[in-house]
């Protein structure tokens, strides 16, 4: 950076030679980094605290069986992780869980992207527009969820328009297909809006120079989009996969309040199960082992993503 | 981790200087007894003050006796996460998870706190009152509420339809009677009150007159392909199918709203009843298996956690005695049996006539089951609903889908 | 829906296309808010008529003084107000602060502490909610608002807030902070008094997910708090049940509609701040 700090240094090292003068603990570079340390003591701290420490009580929980109502903890080694292999609804909550996080991954990409090139225009409206497409997302994400299931009733708002023009609209959270519909349907809706406003500050960060020299080579308009637009946005493309995947593997609140994991199982998701094991069955080494693997499978999605964006992200610099 | 623990433990302090003082009173002379309860009727908890009132005048050591209401639907999560999070109640209601915490050892045994209070008349309480919360002849909980279900008709509906029901009706002819009720009128025929797809246990209220029982009574053997089972679930399904007579998954019929003929619901949802149409109540139907009676439990016991176990005890047993007892009865029925006669029911309900109340509640209790209960009630119910919910289709097998409930639940029944 | 060749007529045809494909797809996302108010005044046995109409026969105001009777409504609504607003506050400081020092001060091992802090992003709150309960319970913290606060400030929304923060500040020009240094300030007056100035939309983000963040935490008042009283919105919004386990679906809408219109109005407000800070934050990578 500067050049101040190198001479100040030999100075207190050449101090240290013998000389007459008192050395100098502080240097700039040290007091510095004093500074820095100090800086992020709070959120390191905080982490350490509430987070790390957590994980390896929760390591030591999943060993355990526990009883809730006597606190006795009673050391059962791997009996809950091969419980787990055994299980035989945890191949349903699995598949639950990639199809719920796949299509709201696509969906939300998808849409958000479409909407984000529609609205990236000039003309009346537009501003009206992206608000409205933002607005689900400072809705509480209860009453969002609530005010979907109100109607998604079978003599609900939903089933009632459709019966104005004919349709006779299925009992939306009581079969399991339409459930797993209605879940991914209502997340998506509630949290493009983000996705929204990222790509299109992603695609106003596009020079417009480089469209223009493209029309005038006589690209068209696909072909500008997929190899201009595209690969100018991804490093948003891959930020953005990343947080809304993270957040659908996280999405508890959705699903207890539209569906409670219901009809039977298919819209269990992982995230729920852990939560029914835990507090619905009080199995909490059964409810941490699962937790424990929801915790491995969203590290395991991020480290390859990231890994993958040296291989799709093109940087500017 | 040390730092983190002291970091959290120092605000611990200054919140403790915050936070409502509870439990861990040192001084024996400032007792806190602290029940908690699910409901939030207003005369109820009002009548609890009370006698918690009486009780603080003839004992100056306690300085307060306070029901928290927690809200019903999660109230055994609720009460679970207090006991986890050390912040236990010292007595609680308890309906379905009583099993888990008798088993666990965390209640306060009461039998010889009871037979020990003057004038308490043990030999009062009904033996099938009971049941559900002794074990080895020790009372854990006392039974303040016995519900038995019961057939409320919408004499109305029944009537435009052009039907009769017979004096002693079966559940042949009870879903007959739906089934013309709900071609006449298209409203409901019979709704199993609580049942929504989703409770499977209310089922006993008709699987009971067929003979079948979810399991067996010391709860390891599973019930539910009994071939008693199998018959019950057979006219279930047609009366849904076939004979239309009971609304079918995911359409809902408000029984108290008018808009079904029969309903079966405990006797307590009378205060539903709000006189837009002509009712009346009669005992459950008829099976094949004869007559029989359902009850809905719950009890109040005292958690042994409590720093003052021996108070709280000694509370409850004044709350149950038999002047109290008395005094509750108006809003739950009592496993006294000098308290139960339709005169004494009927001083205080508006709904129901002595006669009625006679029949349908004094007559039924004696001989009453209970709904299905067992330890790990939660983790029960979610697996054979699971199994179970293939049962609701048209084209269901019907002793498959039972089979299929059994092998879903033998682990848990097992799990002793 | 990209652009297609047409005639001459096409620019106008363009136009209206697209406001209907517009109008079309933003149904899903306001009718369900305007559904929720509406029907918050509708009386309870109008709510599912068919055919579904808009506002009812008899519009009425009963299911909100039911809201407000059922629950302490309003004490709960002041529990999501000041919870949100103490964690805000905290993340603010606590973020801008740590982005900053992970950002511009070189100090051994900053590379590992920070990646060491984003695990803090990963890690799902359903993982850690037992042991820290655990935790919790040993302090006596259970069923007070201290878990929520102190989590909510320290963790997930807080390194996400780090990240942003970090982000904004990589890209502040260093000659700002060389000329301060010169004037004589030293780091806390660098920060203070220089990046955390300039640093505003950044911090509107922050300040916009963390509140949100706060406001819609629903896992962990459920798991904490057993006393009505001390609930927050999300968890008091499920608990409009009757004594039975029913739906009370007016006073549930009525209340949703409470905790929603406050906040929306804002947004209404200040969208556009909302969309750009968002925007500008540096988040998008």
């Amino acid at each position: 950076m500067t050049d101040t700090r190198p001479t100040t240094r030999e100075a207190s090292t050449g101090a240290s030679r013998g000389r007459a003068a008192p050395r100098r603990f502080w240097t700039l570079r040290r007091s510095d980094a004093l500074a820095g340390y100090l800086f992020i003591t709070p959120q390191v701290l905080g982490v350490l605290v509430f987070v790390i420490v957590p994980v390896g009580l929760g390591i030591w929980y999943s060993l355990n069986e526990w009883n809730v109502f006597t606190g006795e903890l009673d050391f059962v080694g791997g009996d809950n992780y091969t419980a787990a292999l055994n299980d035989p609804q945890l191949p349903s909550v699995l598949g639950a869980t990639a199809l719920f996080s796949g299509g709201v991954v696509v969906l939300n990409i998808a849409l958000g992207l479409g909407l984000a090139v529609m609205l990236n225009r000039r003309f009346r409206g537009v501003a009206f527009f992206r608000t409205l497409f933002f607005s689900p997302v400072v809705v509480s994400v209860v009453a969002w969820t609530l005010v979907w299931g109100f109607l998604l009733q079978d003599n609900g708002g939903i089933n009632g328009v459709l019966s104005l023009i004919g349709v006779d609209g299925p009992n939306w959270l009581q079969n399991g297909p339409t459930a797993m519909v209605s879940v991914t349907f209502t997340q998506v809706v509630r949290s493009v809006g983000i996705n929204m406003v990222l790509f299109l500050a992603a695609l106003q960060g596009v020079p417009k120079e480089l469209y223009e020299a493209a029309r005038i080579d006589g690209a068209s308009n696909r072909r500008i989009f997929t190899r201009i637009t595209l690969p100018l946005i991804s490093p948003t493309l891959m930020l953005t996969a990343i947080i809304t995947i993270v957040g659908a593997l996280q999405s508890f609140a959705q699903i207890a309040v539209l569906t409670g994991g219901g009809p039977g199982l298919s819209t269990t998701v992982l995230v729920f199960y852990v939560f029914q094991q835990t507090f619905g069955f009080n199995d909490i080494g059964y409810g941490s082992t699962l937790a424990l693997m929801l915790l491995t499978f969203v590290m395991l999605l991020t480290v390859l993503q990231w890994q993958l964006r040296k291989k799709w992200v093109t940087y500017e610099d | 981790m040390h730092t983190a623990k002291k970091l959290v433990s120092a605000l611990a302090l200054g919140t403790v200087a915050l936070t409502a003082g509870c439990g861990g009173q040192a001084s024996s002379d400032d007792v806190e007894l602290r029940m908690s309860v699910w409901t939030s009727n207003e005369a109820q908890l009002a009548l609890f003050n009370e006698i918690g009132d009486a009780y603080k005048a003839t004992h100056p050591e306690i300085k307060s006796i306070t029901f928290e209401s927690l809200p019903f639907a999660e109230y055994n999560t609720t009460l679970t996460t207090q006991i986890a999070g050390g912040n236990a109640p010292d007595l609680a209601w308890m309906g379905d998870l009583s099993a888990d915490l008798i088993k666990s050892g965390a209640l306060v045994p009461l039998t010889d706190a009871f037979k020990g209070t003057e004038n308490w008349g043990y030999d009062d309480l009904l033996p099938s009152a009971t049941a559900e919360f002794s074990r080895d002849g020790q009372l854990f909980a006392y039974p303040f509420s016995n519900s038995p279900f019961a057939l409320y008709v919408n004499t109305d509906l029944v009537d435009e339809a052009g039907q009769t029901l017979p004096a002693l009706p079966t559940w042949d002819d009870v879903s007959k009677i739906g089934a013309a009720v709900h071609t006449a009128t298209d409203k409901g025929g019979f709704v199993i009150n609580d049942f929504n797809y989703a409770s499977w246990n209310t089922l006993a209220t008709v699987w009971t007159g067929f003979g079948a029982s979810a399991w067996s009574t010391d709860g390891t053997q599973c019930g539910f392909t009994s071939p008693e089972m199998t018959s019950a679930f057979r006219f279930l399904h047609d009366a849904i199918f076939t004979a239309e007579s009971m609304p079918g998954p995911g359409t809902t019929a408000d029984f108290f709203a008018g808009d079904a003929a029969f309903a079966v619901a405990q006797v307590s949802r009378a205060g539903l009843l709000d006189g837009s149409f002509k009712y009346d109540v009669r005992p459950l139907p008829q099976g094949p298996a004869g007559s029989y009676s359902v009850l809905g439990q719950a009890g109040m016991g005292v958690l042994k956690s409590s720093d003052h176990a021996e108070q709280a005890t000694d509370f409850l047993a004044f709350l149950t005695n038999p002047e109290n007892a008395a005094k509750l009865a108006q809003y739950f029925p009592p496993p006294r049996k000098a308290l139960l006669s339709g005169e004494a029911l009927a001083a205080n309900n508006t709904k129901f006539s002595a006669e009625q109340l006679q029949t349908v509640v004094v007559d039924q209790i004696a001989d009453a089951v209970t709904l299905p209960n067992h330890t790990s009630p939660a983790e029960i119910a979610q697996k054979a609903k699971t199994a179970l919910d293939s049962m609701w289709t048209a084209d269901a097998d019907v002793p498959a889908v039972l089979a299929s409930v059994c092998t879903a639940i033998d682990p848990l029944l097992l799990a002793e | 829906m990209r652009t297609e060749r047409r005639a001459r007529t096409g620019p106008v045809l363009r136009r209206v296309a697209l406001y209907v494909a517009l109008t079309v797809m933003a149904l899903p996302f306001v009718v369900p808010t305007l559904w929720m108010v509406t029907s918050s005044f509708k009386p309870l046995n109008e709510i599912f008529a068919t055919p579904p109409s808009l506002f009812g026969s008899s519009p009425t105001a009963g299911a909100y003084a039911e809201a407000f009777a059922f629950q302490p409504f309003a004490r709960q609504y002041f529990n999501s107000v000041y919870i949100a607003l103490v964690v805000t506050a905290t993340v603010l400081l606590v973020s801008a602060l740590a982005g900053y020092a992970f950002a511009r001060i070189r100090f051994p091992g900053r590379n590992l502490l920070f990646v060491t802090v984003l695990v803090g992003l990963l890690v799902p709150s359903e993982v850690t909610i037992v042991p820290l309960f655990q935790m919790f319970k040993e302090a006596g913290l259970v069923n007070t608002h201290w878990p929520l606060i102190l989590v909510t400030a320290f963790a997930a929304p807080c390194v996400l807030a780090t990240f942003v923060m970090r982000q904004f500040f990589i890209a502040l020009p260093v000659e700002l902070e060389e000329a301060a240094r010169l004037d004589g300030l030293g780091r806390l007056g660098i920060w203070w008094r220089i990046c955390v100035p300039l640093a505003k939309p950044a911090l509107s983000a922050v300040a916009i997910l963390t509140f949100l963040a706060s406001w819609n935490l629903y896992l962990e008042p459920t798991v904490y708090l057993t006393s009505p009283d001390l609930f927050t919105l999300p968890q008091a919004l499920t608990r409009f049940t009757d004594p039975y386990g029913g739906e009370m679906w007016n006073t549930q809408l009525a209340a949703a509609t409470m905790t929603v219109v406050p906040v929306l109005v804002v947004f209404l407000i200040a969208q556009r701040q909302f969309v750009e800070s968002l925007a500008h934050s540096g988040l998008k990578g």
